[in-house]
């Protein structure tokens, strides 16, 4: 039986290969902007004005605060009232990357507070600007520290990535819905659903473990 | 070469600094002390601005230190050198030598290195230029931290208690580095509690206490004969033994 289920579950290939590109896609893309903004978020939120640095604060806690389904809706349901028309692939990469560097931009912020104040005050006592101070003194510390946490936040976005399935985008997780449908075993279907997740994330996990053993070796 | 006229500085209700005015000229030595939390190493951070102050006008090498766009040009003249020494632990010796003058001089990395390793051979380091901080001992990070100023090529060298940092035995390795510096000429202000090396190069003693400048007097004066009561009770208490 269970074989019978099996192979008819794999004559849906196509759908789940599709699924899969498509979560891979999602999440890489939405993992780039989430980076590229994340960074930004952390310089700022870390930086010496008080003022942009609680605003942007303000702003990241409403999206670490609220459920990420909630974040889908808004971007797709909400945002074409204020007249921003957004597809579903659009609204689903809009979504996750702001959710990303909402977090990216806390474990940045964290990083630079760690490298300690000696060292932006050795790169300004150079005569440094404070761009400099950052490219070359700062943050490539931060980034030591914050790499393992970075890589940990990667692998839930991929995993927060089938959320999008509720706006229709068809990902791994929505691909296991179609196929559900005319192969009734609901846990053959998503346990292969789950073990193409667990595909893309567990090198992810193997990483930030070994990052995370090799950070601490360093500095010591 | 350093002008202090009447600075005055305040940590919330703390005077930190009182009305401090003091002149040091070119080639120099200025060794500054007294007990702790009484502004000397505010005093000598004012210098290349890692501390304003609110009020008073403070000159180095002819730039007004109000005047925040010469600063960045100023701070590449002025060498400074931490109790902690501050080197960039993601970087090696040479590299960390070699980091202000290729990004801030514009120095070719080239030219950079050459000085570099010439400076870090200079310090008696020319077997680590590839070893990390954290595979040095405490006496030769901070020689590499003074070869990391000396690059910069800076007309005003400072110092900010650059031995406390250090185990005893290494603590000479350092100082001589110092003493070579000074009698070569270098412009030096030194907080230091280190008063076998005031009494070699120093031309003058500062003697602080809670913020402002006490004495000060050539070394010979200072140790053989201090004007303050204050002074004398400093000295007793650092040189008893």
């Amino acid at each position: 039986m269970v074989w019978f289920y099996l192979e008819r579950i794999f004559g849906y290939w196509p759908v789940l290969l599709k699924g899969m590109g498509m979560t891979i896609g999602l999440s890489l893309l939405s993992l780039v902007i989430g980076v590229v903004i994340g960074f930004g978020f952390g310089i700022i939120r870390a930086g010496h004005n008080r003022w942009l640095s609680r605003v942007l604060g303000l702003y990241i806690d409403f999206f670490r605060g609220t459920p990420f389904l909630v974040q889908v809706f808004i971007a797709f349901f909400i945002l074409p009232v204020i007249g921003i028309e957004l597809s579903a692939f659009a609204a689903g990469v809009v979504a996750l990357s702001n959710m990303a560097a909402c977090f990216i931009g806390e474990i940045v912020a964290a990083g630079l507070k760690a490298v300690p104040s000696g060292q932006s005050e050795a790169a300004i006592a150079s005569g440094m600007t404070r761009a400099q101070q950052m490219r070359l003194v700062v943050m490539p510390q931060a980034v030591r520290i914050i790499t393992p946490s970075l890589v940990g936040q990667f692998v839930l976005l991929i995993k927060d990535s089938s959320v999008v399935s509720a706006i229709g985008l068809l990902d791994l997780t929505r691909a296991g819905w179609l196929i559900v449908q005319s192969v009734p075993n609901g846990l053959l279907v998503f346990g292969i659903v789950g073990l193409g997740y667990f595909i893309i994330c567990y090198p992810l996990i193997h990483l930030s473990r070994r990052l995370e053993r090799r950070s601490q070796a360093a500095f010591l | 070469m350093i002008e202090f006229s009447g600075v005055n500085k305040w940590f919330g209700s703390l005077h930190v600094l009182q009305d401090i005015s003091l002149t040091v000229a070119k080639g120099e030595v200025v060794v500054v002390c007294g007990p702790s939390g009484s502004g000397k190493s505010t005093l000598i951070r004012c210098i290349n601005g890692l501390e304003p102050f609110e009020s008073g006008r403070l000159l180095v090498d002819g730039t007004d230190l109000s005047n925040r766009k010469a600063l960045l040009k100023l701070r590449s003249e002025v060498g400074f050198v931490f109790q902690s020494f501050n080197l960039y632990p993601h970087k090696t010796a040479l590299e960390n030598v070699t980091l202000a003058p290729i990004h801030v001089r514009r120095l070719g990395r080239a030219q950079a290195e050459e000085r570099g390793r010439a400076l870090l051979e200079k310090v008696g380091l020319a077997d680590k230029m590839g070893s990390y901080p954290h595979q040095l001992s405490g006496g030769q990070q901070q020689r590499v931290a003074i070869a990391r100023s000396l690059c910069m090529q800076p007309k005003i060298m400072l110092f900010d208690e650059p031995t406390s940092a250090l185990d005893p035995e290494m603590i000479n390795e350092v100082l001589d580095v110092m003493v070579g510096l000074a009698r070569e000429g270098m412009t030096m202000m030194v907080v230091t509690h280190e008063m076998g090396f005031a009494r070699k190069v120093a031309d003058r003693v500062i003697f602080m206490d809670r913020g402002a400048i006490v004495e000060t007097a050539p070394p010979e004066r200072f140790f053989t004969a201090p004007a303050h009561a204050r002074t004398r009770d400093f000295l007793s208490k650092i040189l008893q033994h």
